[in-house]
C-alpha cells in the first residue's frame, strides 16, 4: 500500500471523526463548559517491548515506569475526552526482541485488545509493526529514532532522538574543557553502537577535538574489555569515549580504564548505576565523568521547562517500588505517556490519528527537557522526531549532577553537514539501508 | 483415512476456528516451523544433529529476500531460489561437516552456522546484508485479484493458506524423500553405520543428500517467514532458537514423521497462550525447562510415543 | 604513542577487501606496534586462558566419564559467580570464603544434577544434552527471578595492581584467576596421575562395562568426575565476578568458548583442553586488539573448523567415545 493511499484514508477518517466529535458535543450542549462528569471507559494503550531474554533490560524498567504513571495519573481524574475521565490501561505484550512475536503481537494488541497507541522499544521490532501500523493507522513509538524513515508516517521518536544529544556532552567539553585535544572511542558493533559512533565523529570535528584512530568497534558477547582498554590507552587519548556502550560495557570500561592507570576524561551516553561504577573505581576517579541521563531527583529538574510531571517524586517511588532499577529507560515510555496525554486531551479524543495530529499540529511539543520542535526530516527523512533541550551530565562527588541543558537544534543548524557526512561515512543514513 | 480428512478439515477451517487474531498469527508461524522441524527430522535420520539449521533458514531467507529486493523477482521465483541457495550453501559445508561425526558434528555444525551468521552481522558486508539490522520492506507476496476480488496476502487469514499450500507440499515431498530407497539408507546409516557401509553404501553420499535436502526445505522456511514478516536479521537465527527446533523435535519424538510436529505443536501453545495467558513472562523459561527435563526423564521416546500407545490400544 | 601511531599509516584491510573507508585519517588498527602492547595483550590473555580452562577441563571430565555433553555447564559457571554476588557482597564475608563457598556448593549441586538427570540418563547421550539445555532454561530463568536480568555489582577485593614490567600491569583480581587456575589444575593433575579415581576415570571412560567387570563403581566415579567438573566451573565463576558481574546469560559467551576448546583439544584430553584454552585466548585477545571483537569472534570458530577438517578429532584426540 503506498504512503499517499494511508494519507488519504488517514484524512478521510479524521474527517469522520472530527464531525462525530462536533456532533457529540452539539448533542451535550453544555458538555463542554460543565464540570468534569462520570468516569468514562478505560483507553488501552500497548507496550509492546521486551521483557524477556537479554534486551529485556530496555523493555522492563519502562514497564515499571509506566505503572507508576497510570497509578498516579488515574488517581488524578485519568484523561479527559469529551469531559469524561477515561483511566489509563497499560496491555504489555513481551516481543523477546522478535520480529516475528512483535507482529504477533501488534495485531492482539490493536485487534483483541483495542489499544490506541502503541509504545515500543523498535530495532528488529520495529518494521513488521510499522507495517501493521501503516495499514491499521496505528500510532506507535519508539526509543529509537533510526527506525523513522519516510515509509513510518505514524510512527515518533518523541522521548529521546538517540543519538544526536551526545552531541550536547561534547560541545559542553569543548567550551569547559578547552584543553582536551585528542579523544579515542569504543563502541559494541550494532544498530546502536555506529549511528552513536558517527555522531561523537562529528561533534568532536565541531569542537575541534582530534580523533586520534579509527573507532574501536567490538562484539556485543564481549565479557573481557581489558584488551579493548589496553588498545584505546595506547594511544594516549585526552579523552575516552565510551559511545553509547550499554550498562554490561560501560562499567567493565571503566573499571578497566581504573586498573590500567586511565588518567584522562571519559565521555558516554549513559551511566547507569554510577553508584556501582564509582564503589568499583573510586570517586576521584570518577570525578567529571560526562553523560547525558540525569536522575530525577536532580534540583534542576524542577526549573519551569521541564514539563515532566513531579520528576523527583516519580524518581523516589520507582527508586521504593524497584531498587536499583532505575535507568535510562526507567522514565522514558512515561514521559512519552505525558505528551501523549496532553495530546489526547487536546483532541479530544484517544484515536490515533486524532492524537497525531494534535501532537505535531504546530511543529512544537512538550518534550521531557522542555519546549521541542518536530525534527528530523534531513536525517531521518520525516519530522517525527521531537528535539530541543538535552541534558549534560557530570558526576560531581560521585553524584551525577546536570551542569546544563543544551539546544540540539542549535548544534544541528551549525553542523549539520558534519553529522550528515559521518552518518553517511557509515552507512547509517535511512537513505543508505538495505 | 478418516482421521486423515478430520485433520485436513481442521487445518483448512483453522483461520476461521481461531479465536483472536493473536491466535491466526501463531497459525502462520506454526506452518512456518513446522516444516523447519520435519525438515530438521530427515538429517535427523542419518544420525547426525545440526546446531546450523536454523542459520540454514536463515540462508533461505536472506538469499529470497535479497534476491527479491535486489534483483526485483517476484517472490514465488525468489522462494525455490532461496532455498536453492541454503541447499548449495549446505553442500559446500558439508565438504567439511562430514568428516565429522556425533559430538564434532554437532560442534562443527554450530561453529559454521555461528561463522554464517557473524558474517551477517559484521559490518565490512554491511552494504549486502545491512549488519546488525538486517534487511527491511523485503517484498511480500503481491495481492492476487480473483473474481473481482482481492486477496492480499499480508493478512495472516490469507497468508495462513499460502503457506499451508507450500508447507504441505514440501512435507509430502519429505515424506516421500523418506519411503524412498534414498530414506530406508538414512535409516540404515543412523543403526548401523559400518555394515551400511560394508555393504558399499556410500555412507557420505547420503548424508549429503540428507543434509542438503533438510538445509533446502529449511531454507524455503526461512523465505516464507521473510517475505511475511518484511524483515530479517541476524538475531533472528541465533542459536536459542536452534535450541528451540531441538526442544520440539526431542520432545515430540523422531520417530514417526509427525512426532515433531506434534511437539512444535503442543509446546508453542503451551509457551504462547497458556504460559503468557498466566502473566509469568519472567518465569516462561523456568517451565519451558522444566517441561523438557520431564519429557526427557519420563517420556523419553517423546510425545509420538503416547500416541503410537494410544493407536495400539484402539485397533490392536 | 600519537605520534608514532599516526607515523605509522597501515592501510586498513579487512579479508573482505579494503573497507569503505570511515574518516581517512586514522593510522589502522596495525598502527600501533609497540612490545609494551605486545606483552600487556600476553598478560590479558592469560587471564583469559586460566578461567576458560577450569571451565573447559570440568566440561571435559563430565563427558569422560559419563559422555554426557553438559551444555548447562556455562549456568554452573554463572552459579559460581552469583555465590560470590550472595556471600561477598550481600552478606559481607570474606573474598576467599566465597569463593570457596562457590567451589564447593557448585560442586554439590554437580552432585544434585548427576543423580537427578544425568544417572537416569546415562546410555543416552542425546537425552543428556536435551536434559543439560533444560537445565540451562530452568537456571537462566531462576537467576533472573531471584537477582534480576541485571548485572550485580560485585566490588573487587582488591585494587591492587601487579607491575610485571614498565607499562605492563595486571591486577591483582585477574591475577588471583590466574594462581587459582594453575593452582586446581596442576592439583588435579597429580590426583589424576597418583590416585585410585584417576585410574578409575580413565578406565570409565575408555570402556564403562569393561571397567565395571573390574570392579569399578561407575556411580562413584561419575559423582566425583560432576563434583570436580562443576566446583571448578563455579570456582571460576566466583572468581571471576568481580570483573564480570553477574548476570543470569552469562553462561552463554563462555559455553560457546568453553566448546571450541574442547573441540581443539580433542574432547577427551584435559591436556588438550588446558593447551587449546591457553591458545585460543591468546588467538581471541590478539585480533580483538589488533583488529576487533566480531573478527575475535570469526576467527575463533575458523579455526576450530580448520582443526576439526584437518583432524576431526582434535589436535590431541584420543578416539571419539560418543
Amino acid at each position: 500500500m503506498s504512503i499517499e493511499l494511508i494519507k488519504r484514508r488517514l484524512s478521510r477518517r479524521r474527517f469522520i471523526q472530527s464531525t462525530a466529535t462536533g456532533a457529540a458535543l452539539a448533542g451535550a450542549g453544555i458538555g463542554l463548559a460543565g464540570p468534569v462528569r462520570a468516569e468514562g471507559e478505560a483507553i488501552k494503550i500497548g507496550f509492546l517491548a521486551p521483557l524477556t531474554g537479554d534486551v529485556a533490560a530496555w523493555g522492563a524498567p519502562g514497564l515499571y515506569g509506566c505503572q507508576i504513571w497510570a497509578e498516579r495519573v488515574n488517581a488524578n481524574g485519568g484523561v479527559i475526552i469529551d469531559g469524561r475521565r477515561h483511566p489509563v490501561e497499560f496491555v504489555a505484550f513481551d516481543n523477546e526482541y522478535s520480529a516475528a512475536k512483535a507482529r504477533t503481537g501488534a495485531q492482539k494488541l490493536i485487534e483483541d485488545d483495542g489499544v490506541k497507541f502503541i509504545m515500543m522499544l523498535g530495532g528488529d521490532t520495529m518494521p513488521p509493526v510499522v507495517d501493521i501500523s501503516n495499514r491499521t493507522g496505528m500510532l506507535v513509538s519508539t526509543l529509537l529514532p533510526s527506525d523513522l524513515t519516510p515509509e513510518t508516517p505514524l510512527l515518533i521518536a518523541p522521548a529521546e532522538v538517540h543519538p544526536i544529544y551526545n552531541v550536547t556532552g561534547v560541545a559542553w567539553l569543548g567550551e569547559n574543557k578547552p584543553d582536551l585535544k585528542t579523544a579515542m572511542i569504543c563502541a559494541q558493533d550494532d544498530a546502536l553502537g555506529r549511528p552513536s559512533v558517527a555522531t561523537y565523529l562529528a561533534a568532536f570535528e565541531a569542537a575541534g577535538i582530534d580523533v586520534i584512530e579509527e573507532p574501536l568497534f567490538f562484539d556485543i558477547s564481549t565479557t573481557d574489555f581489558a584488551p579493548i582498554m589496553t588498545r584505546m590507552m595506547a594511544s594516549d587519548p585526552d579523552i575516552i569515549c565510551l559511545d553509547t556502550a550499554y550498562t554490561d560495557y560501560v562499567h567493565p570500561l571503566c573499571e578497566q580504564a581504573f586498573l590500567q592507570g586511565y588518567k584522562g576524561q571519559i565521555l558516554s551516553c549513559t551511566m547507569d548505576f554510577y553508584d556501582q561504577v564509582v564503589a568499583k573505581t573510586s570517586k576521584e576517579f570518577m570525578e567529571g565523568v560526562i553523560f547525558q541521563f540525569p536522575d530525577f531527583d536532580d534540583p534542576k529538574m524542577n526549573n519551569p521547562q521541564i514539563n515532566f510531571q513531579d520528576p523527583g517524586g516519580f524518581y523516589n517511588e520507582y527508586n521504593r517500588r524497584f531498587p536499583g532499577e532505575w535507568g535510562a529507560v526507567s522514565w522514558e515510555y512515561a514521559s512519552i505517556m505525558d505528551l501523549w496525554k496532553a495530546a489526547a486531551e487536546s483532541a479530544n479524543s484517544a484515536e490515533p490519528e486524532a492524537v497525531l495530529a494534535a501532537m505535531k499540529g504546530t511543529g512544537t511539543g512538550a518534550q521531557c527537557f522542555g519546549e521541542a520542535r518536530w525534527w528530523g526530516k534531513e536525517l531521518f527523512g520525516i519530522d517525527n522526531a521531537l528535539v530541543g533541550n538535552w541534558p549534560v551530565v557530570a558526576i560531581d562527588d560521585g553524584v551525577a549532577r546536570i551542569q546544563e541543558f543544551r539546544s540540539i537544534p542549535a548544534w544541528w543548524d551549525r553542523h549539520k553537514d558534519l553529522l550528515i557526512k559521518h552518518m553517511e561515512a557509515m552507512g547509517e543514513m535511512y537513505y543508505q539501508r538495505i | 483415512m478418516l482421521f486423515a480428512l478430520a485433520v485436513a478439515a481442521v487445518l483448512l477451517a483453522l483461520p476461521h476456528l481461531a479465536a483472536s487474531a493473536e491466535q491466526r498469527e501463531l497459525a502462520v508461524f506454526l506452518l512456518i516451523n513446522a516444516l523447519l522441524v520435519c525438515s530438521y527430522r530427515l538429517m535427523t535420520l542419518t544420525g547426525e544433529w545440526s546446531l546450523a539449521h536454523v542459520v540454514m533458514m536463515g540462508v533461505g531467507a536472506y538469499a529470497s529476500a535479497l534476491i527479491a529486493k535486489r534483483l526485483g523477482l517476484p517472490v514465488p521465483v525468489a522462494l525455490p531460489l532461496g532455498a536453492a541457495v541454503a541447499g548449495l550453501v549446505a553442500y559446500i559445508l558439508s565438504f567439511p561437516l562430514l568428516r565429522m561425526q556425533g559430538f564434532y558434528f554437532l560442534i562443527g555444525s554450530f561453529a559454521a552456522g555461528e561463522v554464517i551468521r557473524l558474517a551477517w552481522r559484521l559490518s565490512e558486508l554491511r552494504p549486502i546484508f545491512g549488519g546488525p539490522k538486517g534487511i527491511r520492506s523485503i517484498p511480500g507476496w503481491e495481492d492476487w485479484q480473483l473474481f473481482g476480488y482481492k486477496i492480499a496476502w499480508w493478512s495472516a487469514a490469507n497468508y495462513y493458506y499460502l503457506a499451508l499450500g507450500i508447507v504441505a507440499a514440501s512435507l509430502f515431498v519429505l515424506w516421500r524423500i523418506e519411503r524412498s530407497r534414498h530414506g530406508l539408507v538414512f535409516h540404515a546409516l543412523h543403526w548401523q553405520d559400518k555394515l551400511a557401509e560394508s555393504v558399499a553404501v556410500d555412507a557420505r553420499g547420503y548424508r549429503t543428500t540428507a543434509l542438503v535436502a533438510a538445509s533446502a526445505f529449511a531454507g524455503l522456511a526461512g523465505g516464507l517467514l521473510a517475505h511475511y514478516l518484511g524483515t530479517i536479521s541476524p538475531n533472528a537465527f541465533e542459536v536459542s532458537r536452534m535450541v528451540d527446533v531441538l526442544v520440539w523435535v526431542i520432545v515430540g519424538g523422531t520417530a514417526t514423521f509427525y512426532g515433531p510436529i506434534l511437539g512444535l505443536v503442543v509446546l508453542t501453545l503451551v509457551n504462547e497462550l497458556v504460559l503468557r495467558s498466566l502473566g509469568v513472562d519472567q518465569a516462561r523459561p523456568l517451565f519451558l525447562g522444566g517441561i523438557l527435563i520431564l519429557a526427557i526423564l519420563f517420556l523419553p521416546q517423546g510425545l509420538e510415543s503416547l500416541v503410537e500407545k494410544a493407536r495400539a490400544r484402539i485397533w490392536g | 604513542m600519537g605520534e608514532a601511531a599516526a607515523s605509522l599509516p597501515v592501510p586498513y584491510t579487512s579479508v573482505f577487501g579494503p573497507v569503505p573507508t570511515v574518516v581517512s585519517g586514522f593510522a589502522g588498527p596495525f598502527g600501533v606496534r609497540s612490545l609494551e602492547l605486545i606483552l600487556q595483550t600476553f598478560a590479558n590473555a592469560a587471564y583469559a586462558a586460566s578461567y576458560l580452562a577450569l571451565v573447559a577441563v570440568g566440561l571435559v571430565l563430565i563427558f569422560g566419564v559419563m559422555g554426557i555433553v553438559n551444555f548447562a555447564h556455562g549456568e554452573l559457571y554463572m552459579l559460581g559467580a552469583y555465590a560470590t554476588f550472595y556471600f561477598y557482597s550481600e552478606q559481607q564475608m570474606s573474598f576467599l570464603v566465597a569463593v570457596a563457598l562457590g567451589l564447593v556448593l557448585v560442586g554439590a549441586f554437580g552432585l544434585l544434577i548427576e543423580r537427578g538427570l544425568f544417572r537416569p540418563l546415562r546410555d543416552n547421550p542425546l537425552g543428556g544434552l536435551i536434559a543439560s539445555i533444560g537445565l540451562l532454561l530452568c537456571l537462566q530463568a531462576a537467576a533472573a527471578l531471584e537477582f534480576g536480568t541485571k548485572k550485580k555489582p560485585v566490588v573487587a577485593p582488591t585494587q591492587e595492581i601487579l607491575t610485571l614490567l614498565p607499562g605492563v600491569t595486571l591486577p591483582w583480581t585477574r591475577v588471583y584467576v590466574i594462581l587459582v587456575a594453575v593452582g586446581l589444575l596442576t592439583a588435579l593433575w597429580i590426583f589424576l596421575k597418583r590416585s585410585k579415581f584417576g585410574w578409575a576415570l580413565r578406565a570409565c571412560a575408555q570402556d564403562p562395562e569393561a571397567a565395571a567387570l573390574q570392579g569399578i563403581s561407575m556411580n562413584q566415579t561419575a559423582r566425583l568426575a560432576m563434583f570436580i567438573g562443576a566446583g571448578m566451573a563455579g570456582v571460576a565463576g566466583a572468581l571471576t565476578a568481580p570483573l564480570v558481574e553477574p548476570e543470569p546469560h552469562m553462561g552463554h559467551g563462555i559455553i560457546v568458548a568453553a566448546f571450541i576448546v574442547i573441540i581443539v583439544g580433542g574432547i577427551g584430553s584435559l591436556g588438550g583442553a588446558v593447551i587449546a584454552a591457553v591458545l585460543y585466548a591468546l588467538v581471541q585477545t590478539f585480533v580483538t586488539t589488533y583488529w576487533n571483537g566480531v573478527m575475535a569472534d570469526i576467527v575463533g570458530l575458523l579455526l576450530m573448523l580448520i582443526v576439526l577438517v584437518v583432524k576431526p578429532a582434535g589436535l590431541f584426540g584420543v578416539k571419539d567415545r560418543a
